[in-house]
């Protein structure tokens, strides 16, 4: 930016000359105190905290305030330089897709043991549900010989670059909370999204798209809300950008009938004026924030509606993707996730929602609307994989695909009668999600859920310990992205110890 | 008596009196010697003060043969007088030592061979100073002399030992070699890695095929021959059948009741888990064997194949994550020659060229991001950094064949990718001496099956992506492109 530039440093400074002999005599007696004090106090400390500290440690995260989004090196050397996080929202049943449960189909029907109710709660099962077989055929795939159903003819072809974890747990069985969990490391409002904190910890090469962007599909957005891609206590430049898959990408990116693009830059330019001079006043570092979203937004005219055009991609590639341009379709949002990959995006966010499996009506079934679900993802999602192998950007990319928790092996009966359509009530015990590219074991599966797909009987994976494997492939010990705020060193994975999954490391 | 043999009685009543603590401290060791157990607070706080103190005799008994060798020429004749008070010293020392060494073995929960023969080490050592300085009053006797010379010879070794054993206790086993250079550790024959585990019992038993491992793995380098907490070893059947301080860890056939299994299923926080302190816990199979394997009776005979649903999974797991650690001097020492230039073309490349990670020199461009912005003359203000680029993406720009000499000139290139540019075969036939080079993408380029060769030849490649080139999708290829030709 051509403007003055502003620094804190400034305003300590007028702040210093402020300062007069009275003020200066009247702090002397409570300044020596407070400095013996602080001195003596700093040894308690320091030997309380000494471990701590050393392991909380932060690194070195400040960049100009003109370009908070200037890209950083990682910690150490990454295997992943960008993630394209599928996330089907309303939570899908492992148990239709993944999980092969041959003594779950022998026991259908059959009334649920007690053991499995037993201090059990559950959002809609209430008495003695009966057990529910998978509604559709397993068979074996691929080099790996992994189990999966016949709903995804097309992802089963990719079943080799996938690493499985099936044993996925949360502590949360309500879709807002848990997709919270899942994507900002926090069950509560007010926490950076994963997208954030990859963004404020890497930044993005590409300044003329947003480093975080988020798609959604599936007729509604996620029970979680715009929470979900929210930078939380991060300052709000690390917040995720919705797009549209139709129509101006960012609603209101173009300029309206009537502004040249010369107009629109005067204009930007006297809005800098004022922001700078209200940034000289009070130091918020939002006001740079808005200053460089103003910029961003001028320079994504151009680039953003180019990133989003589908209809540049050759017929033959948004065949592969079942896509049609101008929909809100998540084979769209594949394609466009793909183009976005290539153009540098740090994190792309894709909701699919639709997946709450209730069996409360026809969209919910698992017999009606999960299959078109299954149809919706299966054929881009494939795509995608494919598409991003074929270009040698799967070495880089990691692609997460995952719900926020899993379904119940019992059928569900809300309000203990049996119900018109088949359905599963919300798991949290024990979900399967998979990943797929730069720095994981492709064809491998890690975990194991009991013989009805109901707990895990092995190596379970917290959420935390997902981010804290996700993060150790973008290149950072998950205790060192950090971000002090309200007294603690804040950080995705939260307080409880999380570990990085080394089995699925390849 | 004789004069003479008053003299020498009046020494050897207060040599015979220096003797007492010796010979009362190899009776405790005897009587009361250290078994694994912690005791009293104040045996342990005194105990403590023993690695403090032992530096005393050892520097004191160190001197001695100085002083004696130093006194043979006549212009320092004058420190050989003080001799024989210096070994007085040294005796003291060394017995107070042995003292406080038994006090810290015998309360501080101690027991193992180390301790035990740095134990030995040390009383004999108290034994040999005093053997010396007892002598050293006779020594003008030829015989004497002798004598004393080989029993300070035999206290020199001693204490070099004892001192190497005390050092192995408190600082590890390989405490002096650890940082040992490679080829040296090579020409003294050392091994590289950590002390190789010996697994005891028979190969075909359930117990020496699954269970020992697991032991071998997680447990011995606490309970083991080496250090023995809580004096259990892990280390044997028999020893682990003995148990430890608080009697048999497991019982046979009992599993609830067995403190072994007790101790790994405990929520990892807890005061009794084990491994203690944040040590990863045992993972489900270790645990689930171990579970079976007590409840089928403990033994160890017990074929291997005797248990029917054991899980597979071997003793072996995936290594934990260590995270490196950046030390911001020796970065800035690795970018010294570079540096300068990054921070100079950075101004001219913001935010698509830069280090790999934070701790290293390596670098990293992403051009692609430029798009068709981005050409050979771009390519060519690169070149003084050309040899430290380990990723150089130049997808969608518009580089065409005259950057071959200066994408051929990045020796140290892993990933190359050139999706939809211009480059033709000119290029790829250039990249002969790429020999780092892992993974190249020519996806949409015109490049032909001609090129095939050239990048057959890459020793480390492990793909390439060759989709819509004028490559045709099953072509066949030379051998070492077999497997590696992506579509």
């Amino acid at each position: 930016m051509s403007n003055s530039k502003i620094e804190p440093l400034d305003l300590r400074m007028a702040l210093l000359q402020a300062q007069t002999r009275r003020h200066f005599l009247r702090t002397l007696g409570s300044g020596l105190g407070t400095l013996f004090v602080g001195t003596s106090m700093a040894k308690y400390d320091s030997v309380a905290n000494d471990a701590g500290r050393r392991e909380a440690a932060s690194l070195d995260f400040t960049r100009d305030a003109a370009s908070p989004l200037a890209a950083l090196p990682p910690q150490f050397a990454a295997k992943v330089r960008r993630v394209i996080y599928l996330h089907m929202a309303g939570a899908p049943s492992q148990l239709e897709l993944f999980e092969h449960k041959p003594e779950l189909k022998r026991l259908d029907g059959q009334d649920c043991p007690a053991s499995f109710l037993a201090g059990k709660r559950f959002a809609f099962i209430s008495g003695v549900p009966k057990l529910l077989a998978s509604q559709y055929p397993f068979h074996q795939v691929g080099q790996s010989g992994q189990w999966i159903s016949d709903r995804l003819p097309f992802l089963e072809k990719q079943v080799d670059d996938l690493c499985f974890i099936k044993s996925m747990r949360t502590d949360q069985f309500n879709h807002a909370p848990a997709q919270l969990l899942v994507q900002t490391g926090n069950a509560r409002l007010g926490y950076a999204s994963f997208g954030s904190w990859v963004l404020y910890g890497l930044g993005t090469e590409n300044q003329n798209l947003p480093g975080f962007i988020v798609l959604l599909s599936g007729g509604k957005s996620p029970d979680g809300g715009k929470q979900l891609w929210s930078s939380g206590f991060l300052p709000s430049v690390y917040q995720g950008v919705q797009c549209r898959s139709h129509g101006e990408p960012v609603l209101y990116l173009d300029n309206p009938p009537g502004v040249s693009r010369p107009l629109r830059r005067t204009m930007l330019d006297a809005i800098d004026q004022i922001n700078q001079q209200t940034y000289a006043a009070f130091g918020n570092p939002e006001t740079v924030t808005r200053i460089a979203q103003y910029e961003m937004a001028f320079r994504m005219q151009m680039d953003a509606t180019d990133a989003m055009d589908i209809r540049k991609e050759p017929a033959s590639v948004r065949a592969m993707y079942g896509s049609k341009p101008g929909e809100a379709s998540f084979a769209n949002n594949c394609l466009v996730a793909r183009r976005l990959a290539e153009r540098g995006v740090r994190f792309i966010q894709l909701y699919h929602w639709g997946w709450d499996s209730h069996g409360a009506d026809a969209k919910e079934a698992l017999n009606l609307g999960f299959t078109d679900r299954c149809r919706e993802v299966d054929q881009p999602t494939a795509a995608l994989l494919a598409d991003l192998k074929e270009r040698g950007m799967l070495e880089d990319t990691l692609v997460v695909w995952g719900g926020e928790f899993g379904r119940t092996p019992m059928r569900e009966n809300r309000n203990g009668q049996e119900m018109k359509y088949v359905g599963r009530d919300h798991n949290p015990g024990a979900f399967t999600i998979w990943m797929a590219g730069g720095g994981v074991k492709p064809g491998m599966t890690h975990g194991q859920t009991d013989e009805m797909g109901y707990e895990i009987v092995k190596d379970p994976v917290e959420i935390r310990d997902l981010h804290a494997t996700m993060l150790y492939l973008l290149g950072f010990d998950h205790h060192k992205l950090n971000y002090s705020f309200q007294g603690l060193e804040q950080k995705l994975t939260s307080v409880k110890p999380a570990r990085v999954v080394a089995e699925i490391l390849a | 008596m004789t004069v003479w043999g008053h003299r020498i009685s009046g020494q050897f009543r207060l040599g015979l009196l220096a003797l007492v603590p010796i010979l009362s401290v190899l009776v405790l060791l005897l009587l009361l010697p250290p078994d694994g157990n912690e005791r009293a607070e104040w045996a342990q706080f005194i105990g403590r003060f023993h690695p403090l103190a032992v530096h005393f005799p050892i520097a004191l008994i160190l001197l001695v043969p100085i002083l004696e060798l130093a006194g043979l020429n006549y212009r320092f004749s004058y420190l050989r007088l003080s001799a024989r008070f210096v070994l007085g010293l040294a005796t003291l020392g060394a017995t107070v030592a042995a003292i406080l060494g038994w006090c810290l073995a015998r309360s501080g929960g101690h027991s193992g061979s180390l301790v035990t023969q740095h134990m030995w080490g040390g009383i004999s050592l108290a034994a040999v100073c005093w053997l010396c300085w007892i002598l050293r009053a006779r020594a003008s006797e030829r015989r004497l002399g002798l004598m004393y010379a080989a029993a300070l010879a035999t206290s020199i070794v001693l204490v070099s030992w004892t001192g190497y054993r005390g050092g192995q206790l408190s600082r590890g086993e390989d405490h002096l070699t650890e940082h040992m250079p490679a080829r040296l550790r090579q020409a003294l024959g050392l091994s590289n890695g950590g002390p190789a585990s010996s697994l005891s019992a028979g190969a075909d038993t359930f117990y020496g095929e699954r269970v020992e491992p697991i032991f071998a793995a997680r447990c011995v380098k606490c309970h083991g021959a080496e250090k023995h907490r809580a004096n259990l070893r892990l280390d044997s059947y028999r020893s682990l059948m003995r148990g430890g301080k608080d009697g048999p860890v497991v019982r046979a056939g009992n599993v609830q009741g067995s403190d072994l299994f007790r101790r790994i299923t405990l929520p990892p926080g807890h005061d009794d888990f084990m491994p203690k302190g944040g040590k990863r816990p045992l993972s489900a199979d270790q645990v689930k064997l171990i579970e079976l394997w007590i409840g089928a009776g403990a033994s160890d005979t017990l074929p291997a194949d005797a248990i029917k649903d054991a899980p597979a999974g071997s003793a072996t797991v995936a290594a934990e994550v260590t995270f490196e650690q950046i030390d911001a001097a020796a970065v800035t020492k690795l970018r010294a020659g570079v540096a300068a230039t990054v921070a100079q073309l950075q101004k001219r490349f913001p935010n698509i060229l830069d280090y790999e990670s934070r701790g290293s020199a390596h670098l990293l461009l992403n051009a692609s991001i430029l798009g068709p912005k981005f050409g050979d003359k771009d390519l060519a203000a690169l070149a003084p950094l050309a040899e430290h680029i380990t990723l150089a993406d130049f997808s969608h720009t518009a580089i065409t064949d005259g950057s071959a000499g200066a994408i051929a000139a990045m020796k140290r290139l892993r990933v190359l990718r050139l999706m939809h540019t211009r480059i033709t075969d000119t290029t790829v036939l250039g990249l002969d001496n790429l020999d780092q080079l892992e993974s190249l993408s020519v996806f949409g380029t015109p490049v032909t099956a001609a090129a095939l060769p050239a990048i057959a030849r890459l020793p480390k490649l492990a793909h390439c992506y060759a989709g819509q080139t004028a490559i045709p999708p099953g072509i066949s290829v030379p051998e070492g492109l077999i497997g590696k030709l992506v579509f």
